[in-house]
C-alpha cells in the first residue's frame, strides 16, 4: 500500500470501523438465532461509540483520497451529532423491539451501514463521494422506512419514499453532471476555483438548483417534504425517531459544505434559493402542523419547520450563521431525541397510541413525563430560557447580520403560530380531563427523556462552551 | 457583601426559592408564606440597601461573561429607574404573599402557587435589572410563561384556561416581535449592552431601520401592557386568583410594557412616529378603557379596565415626548401600582367575604365591613384623582402636559379633551365602585353573611393606602428624592425642572381636575338609572369585543387556513407528490434551456428523415407503453421492448456499435425474464367503461399527460444535444481514445475501460450482479402468487380442453407439441449460440463484444432452450451450477486483480500482449481477458440463476397467499426449488 493511501485510511478510521462492524455483525446476526436482535444492536451500539471515541481521540484534520474525503472541526462536529442521533435512537428501539416483536436483527444493522453514509456525507469533499455516500444512506433509510413489512402503512410509506428518493436522486446525479459539464470538475475546492475564476453562467444555476432540490429532499425542506409525514407516521416509532434525527445532521451538514465550499463564489445565487425554502419550510411545517392528531405527524411537520430555521442561519451565508446551523442541529437533536422517547413511552397495557387526545391529563396520571415534555415542547417553540431559543437566537442573529430582516421577521411569525401548535399539546396534558395512564416508562426511555430535558432547561448554563465549540467547528470554512 | 453578590441574590434567589417552594409538600401551607415573604423581604432589603449607589444617575453594573462570541454576556444593572421598580416589585410582592396566606383555601394546592409566583417575581426583576436587551428579552418572555401559569392555576376552570391561553398567546407574539426589535438595535448599534444603546439614541432615530424597530418594540410593549388593541387579554386574565390580579394586572407585570417604553423613552423617543404611535393608542385605551369601567358588572372587570385605562394615560404622557411628561408617566406607574393594588386586594376581600363579584347583587356592605370600606374608599378616591391623595398629583401633572399650547393640532385638542374626558369617567367609575359596594340597601340575596376579613389580611391594604395618603399630603418629602433619582437616571441631563407641590394656585390643570370631579359626579347620577338596569357590557362597544375578533382572527389562521394549505400541499397519495416534483424539474429545465437563456443550445436542424421516423416510432412505443401499462401490461411490455429496440438503433445510428450490441442483448434478455416475471403478476385493473370517467379525473390525466409529454420530450432534447454535439476537444474522451491501445492494449476503448482503467468499478458491478441473482433466487423461494394467477393461463386452459374432447389426445399434448418445428431448430442452434458468444467473448478486446455481452449471448441461448423445451426438459438436462458459476467468476476476476500484486503492480493493472493459436490465429491475450472470462462466467451464472427461479415457478403446484397481511413466519414455506434437482453437475462445456 502506498503512503498515500494509508494516510488516508488513517483519516478514515471511524468510517471503517463502522463498515467492517457492519459487515461482521450481519454475519453474526445471521448466525446467532433467536436472541439476534438483543446481541446485535448491542453490538451495533458498541462499535458506533468505539468509532465515535476513535474520532474524538484520535481525530484530526486532514484531506483523503485525493480531496475526496476531508476531515475538520465542522465534520467531528456534526458526525458526533450524527452518531448520538443513531445510538440513542438504536437504544430507544430495544424495548419496543421486544414489546412489539420488532426484532429483526437487521434493524441494527442497516442502522450502522445508514450512519456510514451519513458519516461519509458530512466528510464528503467531491461531487462523487457526495453522490455515494448519499446513496449508501438513502438506500439504507428506503429499507429501514419500509423495514416492518408485514404493516400496509409501513411498506407504503417505504415505498412513497423509495419513488420520491430516487427521483430526488436522479435529480441531484443530473445537476451534479450539469455542474462538472460547466467547470470541469467534481471537487469541491476546483469546483469554487472555477466558478470565482469564470464567474456563474446560467446553465450552472440550473445544476445548482439540482443540487440544492437532492439535498433538500433529504433534509425534508419544502417543497421537497411530501415523504416526510407519511414516513414519520408509517414507519415504526423507533424508525421514525431515528429519520428525525440522524439523516438530519448528515444532510444538513452536506448542505452546508456544499453552499460553503463549491459555491461559495456564487452565493448570491444559492442564498436566494436557501431562503425561498427556509420561508416556505418554516411557514408550511408551522401551519400544516396545526391541524394533526397524530403526534408522530406533527413531528413530522415540526421537523419540517426546524429545518426552516436552521436554514435561516445557512442563508446568512457567514461564518456566525454557520454556527448557527450547527447550535440549531444540536439542539434539534436533543429536544427530539427527547419527545421521541416520550413518543415510545406512549403505551397502554393493549399497545402504542400515537394520537394526541391520548396525552389527555397526564399532568395528573404522571406528572413527572409530563413535566419534562411541557419543558421540551416550550424549547421547540423557542420560549426563552429554554435551549430552543438559543437555537433560533443564534440563527436569527445571524440572518440580522446579513441584513436579511425579512427573513428574521418571518421567522419570528412563523415560530409565532409554531408554538400554537406546542402550546396545544401542553394544553391537552395539563387542562383537559385525563383518559388513563400510560403504562410505566422503560428504563432507557426514562434517561433519554431525563437527560434531553435537563439539557433543554439547563443549557443556558452552558451555552457559552457549546457556543465557542460550535463557533470552533464554523471556523473550518472561514 | 459586595454589590455583585447583592445583585446576583436578587436574581437567583426567587428562582432557587421557587423550585424548593414547588418541592414543598402540599400541606405546608405557613411555610410557604415565611418563604416567599422572606424573599420577598430580602429583595427589599438589597434595592433598599442599594439607594445610595444610585442616586443621582449612577449605576451599578455586575456583567457575568456569557456568550463573548455571540456578543452576550449577562449584565445586572441596576439604576434608579430600575431602583424604583423593584422596590415595587419586592414591596407589593411581599404585601401579597402576606394577603394571599389568608386568600388562598387550604384546598388549593399552595406549593404550586407560590412556586410560580416567586418564578414570576423573579422573571420580573430580572426584566427590570436587565443591562442587556436580550437578556430583558428572555425574562420578558418568562413573565409572560409564568403569569400564564399563574392565571391558569384554577385549571379546572374553563375560564381561567382561556383567559391564561389567550394572555400567553398575545404576550408571547409581543415578546416574539420584541426580540426582532432588540436583535435589530443590536445590529443597528453594535451592542446589545443596554448602557451601549441609551448612548446612541442619535444614530437609532436617524436609522433607516428606525421605523421597524419602533413598530416591534411598540408591539411588545403594548400586548404587555394591554394597550389598544391588544387590551382585551387583560379583562379575560381575572381569572386568576385575587393576589396574582393585584400583584401581575395592577403593580408589575402590565407595568412591564410602559417600563420598556420608559427604559426607551431617551433614545426612541421624540420622533413623529413616536409621538403618533404611542400617543394615540393612549389616548384611546385610556379613553376606551375608563368608558368600559363604567359599565362593567364584575367587580375585577371594573378595576382591569380601570387598570386598561390608567396604563394608558401612563402611555399617552410617554407618547408626548416631553421630559416633564416622561416625569408624570414614571410618577402616575408608581401612584397607580399602589391604589391599584389595594383595590385589587380589597375588592378579593370583598370577594372573599361575601361570596361574589357582582356588582348586581352587592351593595351596602359598609355597615359589615367598615374598616375595609373605608380603605377601599381612600383608594378609590386616589383611583379617581381627589386632592391630598397620590393619584390627584399625577393625575395632576397629566392634565398640565395636555394643556400646554402646542402647534400640532392633535395635541392642542384631542389631547386636553380626551384627558378630561377619560377623567369624568374615571370619577364615574370610582364612584360606582364605592357607592355599588358599600353604600345603599343591604344585601339580598349573599351566600354567607359578610364579616372583615382577618386583620392581618388587611395589613396589606392598610400599608397601600397609607402610602397614598402620606404621598398625596407630603409629596415634596415622601416620594420627591425616589422620584428624582427614577428620573435621573431615565432622564439624565434632560431632566426638566418639576414641582411635587400640591399647591400650584388657580390655572388651567386645577380647572380640569375640578371639572372632571363634578362631570364625575353628575354623569354617576345620570347613568343611574341605566345601570341599575344590570346589563352586561358597555353600551355601543358591546358588539365590538375584542377578545371575539382575536379569537375569530385566530381560528380562521390556525385552523382554516392550515387546513386548507394541509389539503392543498400535504398530499398523502404519491400520483400529486410526483407530480409536483416533476413539475419542479420541469419548470426548472425550461429556464435554463430556454433559447438565448443558457449555454445549452439544441441543433433543431439538419435532421435525417430517417432518424425523425425511427425516433417517432420509439416515441410512439414508449407513450403506447405508458398508456397500457395499467391494464393490458402484456401489451405494455412489448411496446417497451420495441422502444428498446430503437434505442439500440440510436445507438448504431450514432455509431457506438458495442453499446447497442449490449443494449440489444439485455433488452433480449431482460424482456423475457419480465415476460416470465408476467404470468405471476395479478390481473386486478380491468379497464373501466370509458364514458362514465369523471370529468375532474379526465382533466387530471390531460394534465398529466402534458406534463408527460413536456419532461419526456425534455430529456429527449437533451440526450439528443447532447449526442450530436460536436466533440469536447480536450474533453475525457480523448483521454481514453489516446491510451486504449498504448496502455491497455486494445483498440475497442469501452471494453479496455470496463476491464482495465475501470476495472475495479466492474469488479464491484459484477459483485452487485451476483448478488441481485441470488437475492432474486432467495425472495422468489418463497414465492406465492396472487389468488387470482394460481390457475393455469387462458391458453393452455383451451388447448387442454380441446385434449379432452378428443379420445386419441390426453390432456396436455398439444402443450407439449406446441411449437414442434421451431424448439427442434432452437435445440439445434444451441452450440452456435455457444461458439458466438466464444467469439464475442474473444474479439471483445478490440473489437464490439467482450465478457459481459458474451455472457449475455450465452444466457440466451439457455432462455431459447426454455422456450423450446420446457421447464421440466430444461432442468433435467441443465449442467449448470449457477451459484458455482457466479463465485468462480467472482474469484477468477478478483484472482486477475491480485496477480497484479505478485508483479509489484497496484491492484487490478493489466498486462497485455498477443498470442499465437492454432487455427484461430492472433488473439489478444491481455491479462484483462482473464478478467473479462471472470465477467462472463459471473454473468452466465447470474442469469440462468434467475432463470431458474423464475421459470421453476410454473412446475410448482402453487399456493396462493392468504392475505397480505399475515406475518410471513406464520406461513409455512413452500418446496424451494432446491438447485440439486434441477443440475447434477457442472462440465466445462459451457465455454
Amino acid at each position: 500500500m502506498t503512503p498515500e493511501l494509508l494516510s488516508s485510511l488513517s483519516l478514515l478510521a471511524p468510517e471503517l470501523i463502522i463498515a467492517i462492524g457492519a459487515l461482521v455483525l450481519l454475519m453474526v446476526g445471521v448466525y446467532s438465532g433467536e436472541r439476534a436482535n438483543t446481541t446485535v444492536t448491542g453490538l451495533a451500539v458498541a462499535v458506533l461509540l468505539a468509532a465515535g471515541a476513535w474520532m474524538i481521540v484520535f481525530g484530526q484534520d486532514g484531506a483523503a483520497f485525493g480531496g475526496a474525503f476531508v476531515t475538520d472541526g465542522f465534520s467531528r462536529f456534526m458526525k458526533v451529532l450524527t452518531l448520538i442521533g443513531s445510538v440513542v435512537t438504536m437504544i430507544m428501539s430495544v424495548g419496543f423491539a421486544k414489546a412489539e416483536r420488532f426484532d429483526k436483527f437487521e434493524y441494527p444493522v442497516l442502522i450502522m451501514l445508514a450512519t456510514l453514509g451519513m458519516m461519509l456525507m458530512v466528510s464528503a469533499n467531491d461531487m462523487l463521494s457526495l453522490y455515494l455516500s448519499l446513496e449508501l444512506q438513502s438506500l439504507a433509510l428506503y429499507v429501514v422506512a419500509a423495514i416492518n413489512r408485514d404493516s400496509v402503512r409501513s411498506t407504503e410509506a417505504g415505498l412513497k419514499y423509495f419513488v420520491l428518493g430516487a427521483l430526488s436522486s436522479g435529480m441531484l446525479l443530473y445537476g451534479i453532471s450539469l455542474i462538472y459539464g460547466f467547470t470541469g470538475n467534481t471537487s469541491f475546492e476546483a469546483i469554487a476555483a472555477a466558478l470565482s475564476a469564470d464567474g456563474n453562467q446560467l446553465g450552472l444555476t440550473f445544476g445548482l438548483v439540482f443540487v440544492l432540490a437532492g439535498l433538500a429532499f433529504k433534509i425534508s425542506a419544502v417543497p421537497f417534504h411530501m415523504w416526510t409525514p407519511d414516513v414519520y407516521e408509517g414507519a415504526p416509532t423507533p424508525v421514525t425517531a431515528f429519520f428525525a434525527a440522524a439523516p438530519k445532521m448528515a444532510a444538513m451538514a452536506l448542505l452546508v459544505r456544499v453552499t460553503m465550499g463549491a459555491f461559495e463564489p456564487i452565493a448570491s445565487d444559492w442564498q436566494q434559493i436557501i431562503v425561498f425554502v427556509a420561508i416556505a419550510s418554516m411557514l408550511l411545517g408551522a401551519f400544516a402542523a396545526i391541524g394533526q392528531k397524530n403526534i408522530k405527524r406533527l413531528m413530522a411537520y415540526s421537523s419540517i419547520s426546524h429545518m426552516g430555521y436552521a436554514l435561516v442561519g445557512l442563508a446568512a451565508n457567514s461564518e456566525n450563521g454557520v454556527r448557527g446551523v450547527a447550535i440549531y442541529m444540536l439542539i434539534y437533536l436533543v429536544m427530539t431525541l427527547g419527545t421521541f422517547a416520550f413518543i415510545l413511552s406512549m403505551r397502554r397495557k393493549d399497545g402504542p397510541v400515537e394520537q394526541i387526545s391520548e396525552l389527555a391529563g397526564l399532568s395528573s396520571t404522571n406528572p413527572l413525563m409530563a413535566t419534562i415534555l411541557t419543558i421540551l415542547m416550550f424549547s421547540l417553540a423557542g420560549i426563552p430560557p429554554l435551549a430552543g431559543f438559543f437555537a433560533k437566537w443564534y440563527v436569527f442573529l445571524a440572518a440580522m447580520e446579513s441584513g436579511l430582516y425579512a427573513l428574521a421577521v418571518i421567522g419570528v411569525l412563523a415560530s409565532v403560530v409554531g408554538a400554537y401548535y406546542y402550546l396545544r399539546i401542553i394544553k391537552i396534558m395539563w387542562f383537559d380531563e385525563p383518559v388513563g395512564g400510560f403504562v410505566p416508562m422503560a428504563g432507557e426511555l426514562r434517561l433519554v427523556l431525563g437527560v434531553s430535558g435537563a439539557f433543554v432547561l439547563l443549557y443556558v448554563l452552558i451555552a457559552g462552551p457549546v457556543g465557542q465549540v460550535a463557533g470552533a467547528a464554523a471556523k473550518s470554512f472561514f | 457583601m459586595s454589590s455583585e453578590v447583592l445583585l446576583t441574590v436578587l436574581i437567583v434567589l426567587p428562582f432557587l426559592s421557587s423550585l424548593v417552594a414547588g418541592s414543598l409538600p402540599a400541606n405546608a401551607r405557613n411555610a410557604e408564606v415565611w418563604l416567599a415573604g422572606a424573599v420577598a423581604l430580602i429583595g427589599l432589603a438589597i434595592t433598599m440597601s442599594f439607594y445610595p449607589d444610585v442616586t443621582g444617575g449612577d449605576v451599578v453594573r455586575y456583567e457575568i461573561p456569557w456568550l463573548p462570541s455571540a456578543g452576550l454576556n449577562l449584565v445586572i444593572r441596576m439604576d434608579g429607574f430600575a431602583w424604583i421598580f423593584s422596590m415595587l416589585i419586592t414591596g407589593i410582592g411581599f404585601l401579597v404573599v402576606l394577603y394571599a396566606r389568608y386568600y388562598m383555601s387550604p384546598k388549593d394546592p399552595v406549593p404550586r402557587f407560590f412556586a410560580f409566583f416567586l418564578a414570576f417575581m423573579g422573571a420580573m426583576l430580572g426584566v427590570v435589572t436587565s443591562g442587556n436587551i436580550i437578556q430583558l428579552v428572555v425574562f420578558w418572555e418568562l413573565t409572560s410563561v409564568t403569569s400564564f401559569l399563574l392565571i391558569g392555576y384554577w385549571y379546572h376552570n374553563a375560564n381561567a384556561r382561556d383567559g391564561a391561553r389567550m394572555a400567553l398567546t398575545v404576550t408571547a407574539i409581543g415578546g416574539l416581535a420584541l426580540l426582532v426589535a432588540m436583535l435589530l438595535v443590536g445590529h443597528v448599534i453594535g451592542s446589545y449592552d443596554l448602557d451601549a444603546v441609551l448612548a446612541s439614541g442619535d444614530t437609532l432615530r436617524e436609522h433607516t431601520l428606525y421605523t421597524t424597530i419602533l413598530v416591534l418594540m411598540l408591539l411588545g410593549a403594548f400586548t404587555k401592557s394591554a394597550q389598544f388593541p391588544f387590551q382585551f387579554w387583560l379583562p379575560r386574565a381575572m381569572a386568576a386568583p385575587t393576589p396574582v390580579s393585584a400583584y401581575l394586572h395592577s403593580a408589575t407585570m402590565v407595568k412591564a410594557g410602559v417600563f420598556l417604553l420608559v427604559r426607551f423613552w431617551p433614545v426612541m423617543a421624540g420622533t413623529e412616529e413616536w409621538f403618533w404611535i404611542v400617543s394615540s393608542a393612549g389616548l384611546i385605551t385610556l379613553v376606551m378603557g375608563a368608558y368600559a369601567a363604567i359599565f362593567q358588572q364584575d367587580l375585577k372587570g371594573l378595576l382591569a379596565y380601570s387598570t386598561i385605562s390608567h396604563l394608558g394615560l401612563i402611555t399617552t404622557l410617554l407618547g408626548m415626548g416631553t421630559p416633564l411628561a416622561a416625569v408624570a408617566a414614571i410618577f402616575h406607574i408608581v401612584n397607580h401600582a399602589t391604589f391599584k393594588a389595594s383595590l385589587f386586594m380589597a375588592a378579593g376581600i370583598i370577594d372573599h367575604e361575601s361570596g361574589t363579584r357582582d356588582l348586581r347583587r352587592l351593595s351596602g356592605l359598609f355597615k359589615y365591613m367598615p374598616f375595609t370600606g373605608t380603605l377601599a374608599i381612600i383608594a378609590s378616591a386616589a383611583m379617581a384623582g381627589v386632592p391630598l391623595l397620590n393619584g390627584f398629583i399625577s393625575k395632576e401633572m397629566f392634565f398640565t402636559e395636555t394643556a400646554i399650547r402646542n402647534p400640532n393640532m392633535f395635541a392642542n385638542l384631542a389631547l386636553p379633551i380626551g384627558a378630561i374626558i377619560a377623567g369624568i369617567f374615571s370619577v364615574a367609575y370610582a364612584l360606582r365602585f364605592v357607592c355599588g359596594v358599600f353604600f345603599g340597601p343591604p344585601p339580598t340575596d349573599l351566600e354567607k353573611v359578610p364579616h372583615e376579613p382577618p386583620s392581618l389580611m388587611r395589613i396589606p391594604i392598610e400599608v397601600l393606602v397609607l402610602i397614598c395618603l402620606i404621598v398625596g399630603i407630603i409629596p415634596g418629602i415622601a416620594i420627591g428624592p425616589y422620584l428624582a433619582t427614577a428620573v435621573v437616571a431615565v432622564l439624565g441631563q434632560d431632566t426638566p425642572h418639576y414641582s411635587l407641590s400640591i399647591w400650584h394656585g388657580f390655572n388651567l390643570p386645577l380647572l380640569m381636575s375640578i371639572g372632571a370631579l363634578v362631570g364625575g359626579v353628575i354623569l354617576y347620577i345620570m347613568l343611574r338609572p341605566y345601570l341599575a338596569l344590570g346589563v352586561e357590557g358597555p353600551p355601543l362597544m358591546r358588539r365590538l369585543v375584542g377578545q371575539r375578533i382575536f379569537e375569530r382572527i385566530l381560528v380562521t389562521i390556525s385552523w382554516k387556513w392550515a387546513k386548507s394549505l394541509e389539503r392543498w400541499a400535504g398530499t398523502r397519495r404519491l400520483q400529486p407528490q410526483l407530480f409536483l416534483l416533476v413539475l419542479i424539474c420541469v419548470v426548472t429545465a425550461w429556464f435554463a434551456l430556454r433559447p438565448g437563456f443558457g449555454p445549452v443550445k439544441l441543433q433543431l436542424s439538419g435532421w435525417d428523415p430517417g432518424f425523425v421516423i425511427l425516433w417517432l416510432v420509439g416515441i410512439f412505443c414508449a407513450i403506447a407503453a405508458a398508456h397500457q401499462a395499467k391494464y393490458h401490461r402484456l401489451a405494455s411490455l412489448v411496446l417497451m421492448s420495441g422502444a428498446g429496440l430503437v434505442t439500440c438503433m440510436t445507438f448504431v445510428w450514432f455509431s457506438a456499435p458495442d453499446l447497442a450490441v449490449t443494449q440489444l442483448l439485455v433488452e433480449i434478455v431482460t424482456t423475457v425474464l419480465i415476460l416470465l416475471g408476467l404470468r405471476w403478476l395479478p390481473k386486478r385493473f380491468q379497464k373501466g367503461d370509458a364514458d362514465h370517467i369523471a370529468l375532474p379525473t379526465k382533466l387530471r390525466r390531460y394534465r398529466d399527460i402534458v406534463l408527460g409529454v413536456f419532461a419526456g420530450g425534455g430529456v429527449a432534447a437533451l440526450s439528443y444535444a447532447i449526442m450530436t454535439r460536436t466533440a469536447v476537444p480536450d474533453g475525457i474522451s480523448r483521454f481514453f481514445l489516446e491510451r486504449a491501445y498504448t496502455e491497455g492494449g486494445g483498440t475497442n476503448v469501452i471494453n479496455v475501460m470496463l476491464v482495465d482503467f475501470r476495472g475495479f468499478d466492474t469488479f464491484g458491478e459484477i459483485a452487485v450482479l451476483g448478488i441481485v441473482a441470488i437475492t432474486v433466487f432467495a425472495l422468489l423461494r418463497r414465492f406465492r402468487p396472487a389468488a387470482e394467477s394460481v390457475e393455469k393461463p387462458e391458453q393452455q386452459r383451451i388447448q387442454n380442453a380441446y385434449d379432452n374432447l378428443r379420445p386419441n389426445r390426453q390432456s396436455g399434448d398439444t402443450v407439449n407439441e406446441y411449437l414442434m418445428i421451431p424448439s427442434v431448430i432452437m435445440q439445434w442452434m444451441f452450440p452456435v449460440i455457444i461458439v458466438l458468444s466464444a467469439y464475442i467473448f474473444l474479439r471483445g478486446h478490440d473489437l464490439p463484444g467482450g465478457g459481459f455481452a458474451a455472457g449475455i449471448t450465452m444466457s440466451i441461448g439457455f432462455i431459447l432452450q426454455y422456450m423450446a423445451g420446457g421447464t421440466r426438459w430444461v432442468e433435467d438436462r441443465l449442467r449448470i451450477l449457477p451459484v458455482k458459476w457466479i463465485g468462480t467468476g467472482l474469484l477468477i476476476a478478483l484472482a486477475t486483480g491480485l496477480g497484479a500484486w505478485a508483479f509489484g503492480y497496484p491492484f487490478l493493472t493489466m498486462a497485455f500482449q498477443y498470442a499465437e493459436l492454432p487455427i484461430i490465429g492472433k488473439v489478444p491475450m491481455a491479462a484483462a481477458l482473464f478478467f473479462d472470462l471472470g465477467v462472463f462466467v459471473l454473468v452466465v451464472g447470474a442469469t440462468v440463476l434467475i432463470l431458474i427461479a423464475l421459470a421453476h415457478q410454473s412446475v410448482r403446484s402453487p399456493k396462493a397467499a392468504r392475505s397480505s397481511v399475515l406475518p410471513t413466519h406464520a406461513v409455512e414455506p413452500p418446496p424451494p426449488p432446491t438447485l440439486e434437482t434441477s443440475t447434477v453437475e457442472a462440465p466445462g462445456g459451457a465455454s
